[in-house]
């Protein structure tokens, strides 16, 4: 019991001396960051960053969906200076709880294109991933695949292979469905996806890659960001699985192939707000945006910094470019649709 | 009226003052989402009770089913043949038996899709492809990484099961499987229903390992209302109502075993003889015994060091040692403090002479309900208040600004554990207080000493083995949580539970092994280091 007693007190003191040490100085400059990445690569993004500025970065780790929830109950005194989320639904979200500000600054207006944006300057995107159709080319040719709603056709019976409706990257294309057509259109899209099924919806993007490889089914629907995590495993296998496929931009005669974003707001009660602005102008920098391209197979924003080789090799794609904002805005509905049409 | 307020004022000691603290305390969080329930649900409501709901239930109800039967079956059966027969290894099967607690369920999820996915070991052994993910799959998974709860408690009650019961009916000529099933069976129902109350709890807060085989549960469902639908009110009208059918079955079992007294003779209080048995039996029932340690330890076990092998250069860094020793610390001072306070609470509650403080005893289990996230604004709302108004004080009176003082320290994070695991605390103490025999408390009650006294003296000891359980339970909990941490936590502190998500949320699964192994290393320690203690006692 001594032993216990004593392990616990030496742990408390620990935990206390940890605590006493980080406790931030009065003077000292430092940017806080809630952010639903947890890259590498953004590690060592915030630690140059640091070094370039002297601005400490504090990172909080967690899903957007609870950050945003933390910052509601915070209020005025949360300490959040920037959120970054990985899709646009969650960042248009925030803005209508009221939990980001605008903000002035030429350098992230000229480099971003603007419908990668918000229109009040809200947020910004910071990288691109693109929901595309990979497949197996034994099976399926190039010339037979064309757009996302002709996927619905007959001759893709027990062919299609897409993970779960309650995955944001699905919600956000079905968004954009419907933000191009109609909420009815949406949910029959969505009948004839789930109609031609080769499987009910599990798994993570990677395990619908894999799927087809082993002949589950033909194509699948992903996004880019995985299938260049898939190429670069240390796992044999995985590699493998990803040589095994081929990708299609769909909608390239139409409204183009659609993206969704990584991107970042100021918070409304950003207590380092300078900070803040210069935390995100320097993600969206050149220097930055090589990073993210190089490291983390996502396309850069900026466009004057080329994709890495890989995502090259897939070719050049039109992309929709349909304000992102609407996405977040047609979100409900996407999930309200998936569930009338059963897209479990 | 006044009669009603003199009996409680002539009722009441320090104890129930010491409980009504208690009670408020844990209450607190729960009250308070209670609170935000009574707002109704959202607008989306109409749309989930017509297309989701019938599912949800459905689901639910299939998976905390068979899951309760397969692990009643793993849990019971196993600790039945190491208690009670000789068989090889018997010793480091009782705690072999516990390690699969060690290892986060959608962590076995993940492992066990790996080891059956494409290209994985069981095609390459077997050579062909099973799919696991599915609902079947998912109460294997969750059987087999759950069962340790009805062991724990099983192995506790039948250790301590006085010889002479067994024997008396064997004298009396009954044959051994009616000896089990007749007489000892029963007895050890309120053991291992407490177990298996835990396990259905721990199935309906799933959320992890649903997900990923697509699976939509009534968790899951919460969630998607939550976060995809945008509806915290509705979310939270659906933890309550979850909340409320965990409690309704609570109170049932409780009600249906309440007129049953468990004696035990203790002066014949000596360990079960184990059974010789012939060399076909020893091995059948050894085997019986350790498949469930395999299934639910060993493969996933593997399948991690594979991936571990593959991607330890990447993960392996120098920070990892400070996050292991953070999770380590806050787990073992969650551990202890939840011990204490189920402790208090139950003694509390049983020296208050005031009835109707009672009924609130089971409070404390709610926690274990509700899902972790859901836990988190529970308590984010009222302490937050708190601090707000610290602050707004601080700013009006005294010019001084200053930052949260409750909000991003450890204190919360720790108050969250306490309520969030009290139950696992909480159940193998009493169950263990409960057949604790009352002629000696009596006795040293008559004898003119006081309560407190009587329980370290008497009391305690014999609770140890029952504390400790507790202990284990919630630090390999602790180790594990994930939802709770990721809300509350600090600015600098990590957990390997976080570690772990992190990468798995990537898709970086093989990433995410070792993070997990650490777990398993940091959960497997305190599982045999406090089985020792067990034994010794």
């Amino acid at each position: 019991m001594k032993k216990i007693l004593s392990i616990l007190l030496l742990s408390v003191l620990i935990i206390s001396c940890k605590s006493e040490k980080k406790e931030p100085v009065e003077k000292e400059q430092e940017v806080n960051i809630y952010t639903h990445r947890h890259y590498k690569p953004d590690q060592e993004l915030f630690a140059q960053f640091e070094k370039e500025t002297g601005i400490k970065v504090n990172v909080v780790n967690a899903s957007a969906d609870e950050l945003i929830q933390k910052m509601s109950l915070e209020g005025e005194q949360s300490p959040a200076d920037v959120l970054i989320t990985v899709d646009a639904g969650r960042l248009v979200r925030a803005k209508n709880n009221g939990l980001l500000q605008s903000v002035k600054s030429e350098f992230l207006e000229e480099t971003i294109p603007s419908h990668l944006k918000d229109e009040d300057n809200q947020w910004f995107a910071l990288t691109k991933r693109a929901r595309v159709v990979v497949y197996n080319p034994d099976n399926v040719k190039a010339e037979d695949l064309s757009t996302y709603e002709a996927l619905t056709d007959d001759k893709w019976k027990n062919k299609i292979l897409i993970r779960s409706s309650s995955n944001i990257y699905n919600q956000s294309l079905m968004a954009s469905i419907i933000a191009n057509s109609d909420e009815a259109t949406a949910v029959k899209w969505a009948e004839g996806i789930v109609a031609n099924m080769a499987r009910s919806p599990k798994g993570n993007d990677r395990d619908q890659i894999k799927a087809v490889v082993a002949g589950e089914g033909d194509l699948a629907v992903v996004n880019t960001y995985y299938i260049g995590k898939l190429l670069n495993s240390k796992n044999a296998d995985e590699v493998k699985a990803g040589e095994g496929i081929k990708v299609f931009f769909p909608n390239q005669e139409g409204r183009g192939a659609h993206v969704n974003v990584s991107g970042a707001g100021v918070a409304k009660y950003a207590p380092n707000k300078v900070n803040a602005i210069k935390f995100m102008e320097f993600l969206a920098s050149e220097k930055a945006q090589k990073v993210f391209a190089k490291a983390n197979y996502e396309y850069p924003v900026n466009t004057k910094v080329m994709p890495s080789e890989l995502l090259q090799s897939w070719g050049s794609f039109k992309e929709d470019t349909l304000p992102l904002s609407k996405l977040g805005e047609n979100n409900k509905k996407a999930v309200l649709a998936f569930d009338a049409a059963s897209w479990k | 009226m006044k009669q009603i307020l003199l009996k409680i004022l002539r009722d009441s000691n320090k104890w129930s003052i010491i409980l009504l603290t208690i009670v408020l305390f844990v209450s607190i969080p729960i009250l308070s989402i209670a609170f935000n329930a009574l707002n109704g649900p959202g607008e989306s409501w109409g749309h989930i009770v017509h297309n989701m709901l019938p599912n949800y239930l459905k689901n639910s109800f299939w998976l905390v089913f068979g899951t309760s039967m397969l692990t009643l079956f793993f849990g019971i059966s196993s600790a039945w043949i190491v208690s009670r027969y000789q068989i090889p290894f018997a010793k480091q099967l009782q705690w072999l038996l516990i390690l699969p607690l060690a290892i986060p369920s959608y962590i076995t999820a993940y492992a066990y899709a790996g080891f059956f996915d494409y290209a994985g070991f069981f095609e390459k052994i077997i050579g062909f492809r099973v799919d696991i993910m599915n609902i079947y799959g998912l109460i294997f998974i969750l059987s087999i990484s759950l069962y340790p709860y009805v062991f724990v408690a099983s192995r506790a009650f039948f250790v301590n099961q006085s010889n002479n019961i067994i024997e008396a009916s064997k004298i009396l000529g009954a044959s051994e499987r009616k000896t089990f099933f007749k007489l000892i069976l029963p007895l050890a129902r309120p053991a291992f229903i407490g177990g298996l109350i835990l396990v259905i709890m721990e199935v309906l807060n799933d959320y992890g390992a649903a997900k990923y085989y697509g699976i939509n549960t009534f968790t899951t469902g919460i969630f998607r209302a939550w976060f995809s639908l945008e509806e915290p009110e509705t979310a939270i009208y659906l933890s309550v109502i979850l909340l409320v059918t965990i409690l309704l079955f609570i109170i049932l079992e409780k009600k249906q075993r309440k007129n049953t007294a468990y004696f035990n003779s203790v002066k014949n209080h000596t360990e079960v003889r184990k059974l010789e048995l012939s060399k076909k039996w020893r091995y059948i029932l050894f085997f019986v015994a350790i498949v469930p340690f395999l299934l639910g330890f060993v493969i996933p076990l593997l399948q991690l060091l594979f991936w571990a092998f593959l991607t330890y250069k990447d993960v392996f860094t120098t920070s990892f040692f400070t996050i292991a020793l953070q999770s380590l610390s806050i787990s073992l001072v969650s551990a202890v403090c939840t011990v204490s306070f189920a402790l208090i609470f139950i003694y509390a509650s049983k020296w208050n002479r005031l009835q109707f403080l009672k009924s609130f005893e089971k409070i404390g289990v709610l926690g274990y309900a509700i899902p972790g996230a859901v836990i988190a604004v529970g308590i984010l709302i009222p302490s937050l208040f708190l601090d707000k108004s610290i602050v707004m004080f601080f700013k009006n009176n005294l010019d001084i600004k200053i930052g949260f003082l409750i909000n991003g320290t450890v204190l919360i994070l720790i108050y969250a554990f306490i309520i969030r695991y009290l139950a696992v605390a909480y159940s193998p103490i009493e169950a263990s207080s409960l057949k604790l025999n009352n002629t000696l408390v009596d006795a040293s009650k008559l004898l003119g000493k006081s309560n407190v006294f009587t329980f370290f003296k008497i009391e305690l000891p014999i609770l140890k083995p029952a504390i400790l359980s507790g202990c284990i339970l919630v630090f390999v909990d602790v180790m594990k949580e994930l939802p709770l941490t990721l809300i509350l936590k600090p600015y600098h502190i990590n957990t390997l539970a976080v570690k772990a998500y992190e990468y798995a949320s990537d898709e970086l699964i093989a990433e995410a092994a070792l993070p997990s192994l650490f777990i398993i290393l940091t959960g497997i320690l305190p599982i045999v280091f406090l089985n020792r203690l067990i034994s010794k006692s």
